[in-house]
């Protein structure tokens, strides 16, 4: 190949030197390295020094104070109990998504008559701009006007005075919001799903229908191996955005419902701590430890994904 | 919102020329301020309809009254502008984005000139500059600031103003006269609250007093901690939740909740009291007069029903916060600082328009501005049934209001302490039997003593 | 018969499975639609349905929403903003994800992951940091643009690619990868150049990867809501997702009303044209590279 390259006619020497493979591939990656460090690495070195300090209010510098803000989080017991709420919003949610994906995309493989609109009021729930439908879901869940009390309440199931209230109770508080970022993500997994699917080659559907391979066993031993790639690639998305994006919690619950604050997760603690209450370095430090978390999690499954690709 | 005519919807047009128009402000600045802050632009509107050479950014709370920010905006603000050659903006926003909005702009160097909030932001004190030239230009015009503001805007300690407040919301109790008609007592005291509780939940009318992660609810808590002598903090700004009288206070509205109120007062939003009073199904908030103008202006059936008194008594005293105090700062690098004081000054002397535009939601800090046999008049005027039943307003606002942070100042550690939301969770923990009262008011004393500590370190209280 | 038996199983099943799943991801979307044109007063009325209309449907809210508020400039700024940052995204991240995916092996492999791992850091943890970047940005170049920067929606099109850059980076890179190198050596033994092997032939086949990354892009940016309010101030600059929340909600009272219409409009439109395209990527996946 680079003998055929080297034979070509001298003419155009700038398109010559494109021809070398690293230099292609570094003129066509750095636009976006070089945005990236400026707008993401620039900041990000900046919130890490930030944390080493106990900068306060709105200034962008503090005295230094070491690991002082690490330590103070790590032994605080609101910070642990925002690190295990994290971990169960993010598990939970994303096992649900898993499935529900899962289901719809296998269900959703074949014509059906409706299927195109069954499909689009599917994908309702991500097209919706995310804080509109989720004030859609506060009226939804409001504690005197919920269409959800109102339900049950003249089906005789509950009382009237003191219905389920769904965002001032801990434990439904910890399950609407899981159950509404569920309802979010829902779609996009599934298309994810949809598309790992079609790309199964026909070759392999008529080979396991050749095999007599159907129904659970061609799933069991087909399907899912082939689809293992992308639902790990999917679960990874899943994962990493449910446990930085803090929109869903601080809209429904901001944290809530007090005492137990059985919502407050690591993102919100960190916006309570560093821009509410001032204590700007302290939330640099929360925000940072979903970091290498992240990372470790992301690396892993990375890994899992390529060993289960099937070539 | 920006009025239909504001210049700044044609927009590249207008930022081009706001450009050179800054170039010109900066000159005219200098010239104010050199001149000696005490020249009030008044006069007939000499710049109007030509373009005006100063800037002055505004940012605010999207006031519950659209009429409120109509006024601000279309009527106020232009005016002022007019008369002083200087373009006027305001930007309004949901009150609780504030705090992250003041962040950013205190941490880039660089935002609007006049920054509120709804109640005044000590720990931006670095930050801001110190207000007391508005403070004495305003008292030199209409008299003494009021005690309530000068406790909310002044840090003792380093003898700066740090805000400039101008007006704030004084907050009654709210109920269904019918209701409790019905079990035959009136809310005059909290022992009453506590009697009538339980027979207002048995015929389906519970009452409302939020222990929620928001502002109502920490208005309410602790001013009805204060009703049991039981503070935060004293005069000299040590803190004192650890007592018997916090205690009881803590018991007894235990009490209330397990016998009269329901589960939803914890998953509270500002907006879910009144819509417990808006849906027929609530007896008694605490809460500022939205939560009967609203019904007013919906023409629901039980408008006439809603009475409003002082807070209930409590074994010590009667005694209430204000519901919201609305406070601007400015900032040390405010583009137009000299404009931003004379606005706030000539906004606070000339109060009546703000008052009447807010149908009584926001008084003045300075009670000379508007004294209050003016407001009782005009409150005797209004129709809405039963008459005059605001009026009671002005006899909340003198004797019953006092600042967050009585007896001491509203100081950054009280500040935090309210920001966290650290006493409807104490009381929550012991209304939900997670903790007992004697536990939860020491749990409390243990983290309030440790933002009290940051806050004496760095100097500020 | 038998096969006919067998196609209504699987299609019974199908409802079966879909059915239900699609009433409940959609029902918050019939609740706004009867909320957005009930009268104020039916809905604070506990006594009457919240599934239909008690005293008849009204326009009033979405009169209130187009008169009396910026609705229709949101909107417009919010697909100016989605627009421009998935071009940018494209420009940045497809010629990316490739060169990631063909031409650097084991570095690349590195590099690579060292993209997506800038997805991991939250927007809450860059925000004030990033606020800071932008007004420097504003001070140096408002001068010579007669223009502020900040406060104006470019300050979002400048950020907004700092988190769908990454993502879409890693996509295609993924995607690139599933396309049989065959193709482009082919290309390369009849002569033509790597950059034209590039656009004229690997290009578009990518349509499905490109138009993956076109949608999830768009809908990334039209869900953010933290920098939209932190780097936005003035209402006529807002965009969806702030404007409604800020605007709508006035100090204790949202507008309900209001909101539910606000909602609708964006949501419909975008849902029928992800739907639309939903196709095309998926016949994408099945045809073309997949011979």
């Amino acid at each position: 190949m680079e003998a055929l390259a080297a034979s070509r006619p001298r003419g155009r020497r700038w398109t010559n030197v494109l021809e070398r493979p690293s230099v292609l591939a570094s003129v066509l990656i750095s636009p976006a390295v070089v945005f990236i460090l400026a707008l993401v690495g620039g900041p990000l070195a900046l919130a890490i020094y930030l944390s080493f300090t106990n900068a306060i209010g709105g200034s962008l510098h503090g005295k230094w104070i070491g690991l002082g803000n690490f330590r103070h989080e790590w032994t605080n017991p609101a910070f642990q109990d925002a690190v295990w709420h994290t971990f169960l919003f993010t598990v939970i949610s994303q096992a649900i998504v898993l499935v529900v994906a899962g289901l719809l995309a296998h269900a959703l493989l074949k014509q059906f008559p409706g299927k195109w609109l069954l499909r689009f009021l599917i994908l309702l729930p991500w097209a919706a701009p995310l804080p509109l439908s989720l004030m859609g879901w506060t009226w939804i869940f409001d504690t005197t006007y919920s269409i959800i009390n109102w339900t049950l309440q003249h089906l005789h199931l509950v009382s009237t005075v003191s219905p389920p209230q769904w965002l001032a109770q801990p434990r439904l508080a910890m399950g609407s919001v899981i159950a509404v970022h569920a309802w979010r993500i829902i779609p996009f997994a599934t298309v994810i799903f949809l598309a790992g699917l079609a790309s199964i080659p026909k070759e392999v559907d008529d080979a396991a229908a050749i095999d007599g391979a159907t129904g659970l066993r061609k799933f069991w031993s087909v399907s899912l191996p082939l689809q293992l790639p992308i639902a790990t690639v999917a679960l990874l998305f899943g994962i990493v955005f449910t446990a930085t994006d803090m929109a869903v919690v601080y809209i429904l619950t901001n944290g809530g419902p007090p005492p137990s604050d059985a919502t407050e997760m690591v993102t919100t603690w960190a916006y309570k701590t560093g821009i509410e209450s001032g204590s700007l370095g302290a939330g640099a430090a929360i925000s940072l430890f979903l970091l290498p978390v992240l990372a470790v999690v992301a690396i892993g499954m990375l890994i899992f994904a390529r060993r289960a690709e099937v070539t | 919102m920006a009025s239909s005519d504001d210049p700044s919807r044609r927009e590249g047009r207008y930022d081009r020329r706001e450009l050179i128009r800054r170039a010109g402000a900066a000159g005219i600045s200098i010239g104010v301020a050199g001149s000696g802050f005490g020249q009030a632009f008044y006069g007939p509107l000499r710049f109007k309809g030509r373009w005006l050479k100063g800037d002055l950014t505004i940012i605010q709370w999207a006031h519950f009254v659209p009429a409120y920010d109509k006024w601000f905006t279309d009527v106020w603000s232009k005016n002022w502008g007019q008369k002083n050659d200087v373009q006027v903006k305001v930007d309004l926003i949901l009150n609780t984005l504030l705090p992250a909005r003041a962040a950013a702009e205190a941490a880039s160097g660089s935002g609007h000139d006049l920054f509120f909030n709804l109640s005044p932001q000590a720990q931006f004190e670095d930050q801001v500059i110190n207000h007391v030239e508005i403070v004495q230009e305003v008292q030199h015009k209409v008299g003494k600031i009021g005690r309530l503001a000068k406790r909310a805007t002044y840090n003792p300690k380093t003898k700066k103003w740090f805000a400039f407040s101008d007006n704030y919301v004084p907050d009654p109790v709210v109920w269904r006269h019918d209701y409790w008609n019905g079990v035959g007592i009136a809310p005059s005291t909290w022992d009453n609250v506590r009697k009538a509780a339980p027979k207002l939940k048995a015929a389906g009318h519970p009452i409302g007093i939020g222990q929620s992660a928001e502002l109502d609810s920490n208005m309410a808590l602790i001013a009805f901690m204060m009703c049991f002598g039981a503070y935060v903090q004293d005069a000299k700004h040590r803190v004192t939740i650890k007592s018997k009288h916090t205690i009881e206070a803590v018991k007894f509205m235990a009490d209330i909740f397990q016998s009269g109120e329901t589960d939803e007062i914890f998953g509270w939003t500002p907006a879910s009291n009144n819509n417990f009073i808006y849906s027929g199904k609530g007896s008694m908030i605490l809460n500022a007069i939205s939560a009967t103008r609203t019904p007013e202006d919906l023409g629901l059936p039980f408008a006439d029903q809603l009475y409003i008194y002082p807070i209930p008594k409590g074994p010590v005293r009667r005694l209430g916060l204000e519901h919201v105090m609305g406070s601007y700062s400015i900032w040390k690098f405010a583009q137009n600082i000299a404009a931003a004081k004379q606005f706030m000054a000539d906004l606070e002397i000339n109060y009546k328009d703000a008052f009447v535009a807010s149908k009584f939601y926001n008084f003045p800090t300075f009670p000379g501005a508007l004294p209050y046999k003016k407001i009782q008049k005009l409150a005797a005027a209004d129709t809405h049934k039963p008459r005059g039943k605001y009026q009671i307003l002005t006899t909340i606002a003198q004797k019953y209001t006092v600042n967050p942070g009585y007896p001491g100042y509203t100081n950054a550690a009280f500040s935090e302490v309210f920001g966290k939301f650290l006493i409807p969770k104490m009381f929550a923990q012991v209304s939900q039997g997670k903790l007992s009262a004697a536990d939860a008011v020491s749990a409390a004393d243990h983290d309030f003593k440790d933002i009290y500590t940051k806050w004496r370190k760095l100097g500020k209280i | 018969m038998d096969a006919m038996l067998r196609g209504f199983r699987e299609r019974g099943l199908s409802y079966l499975i879909v059915g239900p799943f699609a009433i409940v991801l959609a029902f918050p979307f019939y609740v706004m639609v009867i909320t957005a044109f009930k009268q104020q007063r039916d809905f604070y009325d506990l006594s009457h349905s919240p599934y239909w209309f008690h005293k008849g449907p009204t326009l009033s809210n979405a009169r209130f929403l187009f008169n009396e508020t910026q609705y229709t400039t949101w909107l417009r700024n919010t697909v100016i903003v989605g627009v421009v940052v998935v071009l940018i995204t494209l420009v940045l991240a497809v010629p990316a994800g490739y060169a990631l995916a063909r031409l650097s092996g084991k570095l690349g492999q590195s590099v690579g992951v060292g993209i997506f791992l800038t997805y991991l850091v939250p927007p809450t943890l860059l925000f004030l940091p990033l606020f800071s970047v932008i007004t420097q940005l504003d001070r140096q170049t408002s001068r010579f643009l007669h223009f502020h920067v900040r406060g104006s929606i470019w300050s979002l099109v400048l950020v907004y690619p700092s988190f769908t850059v990454p993502f879409a980076t890693w996509l295609l890179m993924g995607f690139f990868k599933t396309i049989p190198r065959e193709l482009e050596d082919a290309a390369l033994i009849d002569g033509a150049s790597r950059l034209g092997t590039l656009v004229r032939i690997v290009f578009p086949i990518s349509v499905p990867g490109i138009l993956t990354v076109v949608i999830f892009s768009f809908s990334l940016v039209v869900n953010e809501f933290v920098y939209a309010f932190t780097f936005i101030s003035a209402s006529t600059h807002r965009t969806l997702s702030t404007g409604v929340y800020t605007d709508l909600i006035r100090g204790d009272l949202p507008q309900w009303g209001a909101i539910m219409v606000a909602s609708l409009i964006p949501s419909i439109p975008l849902a029928l044209l992800y739907n639309t395209f939903l196709d095309r990527f998926i016949a994408g996946f099945t045809g073309g590279a997949f011979r």
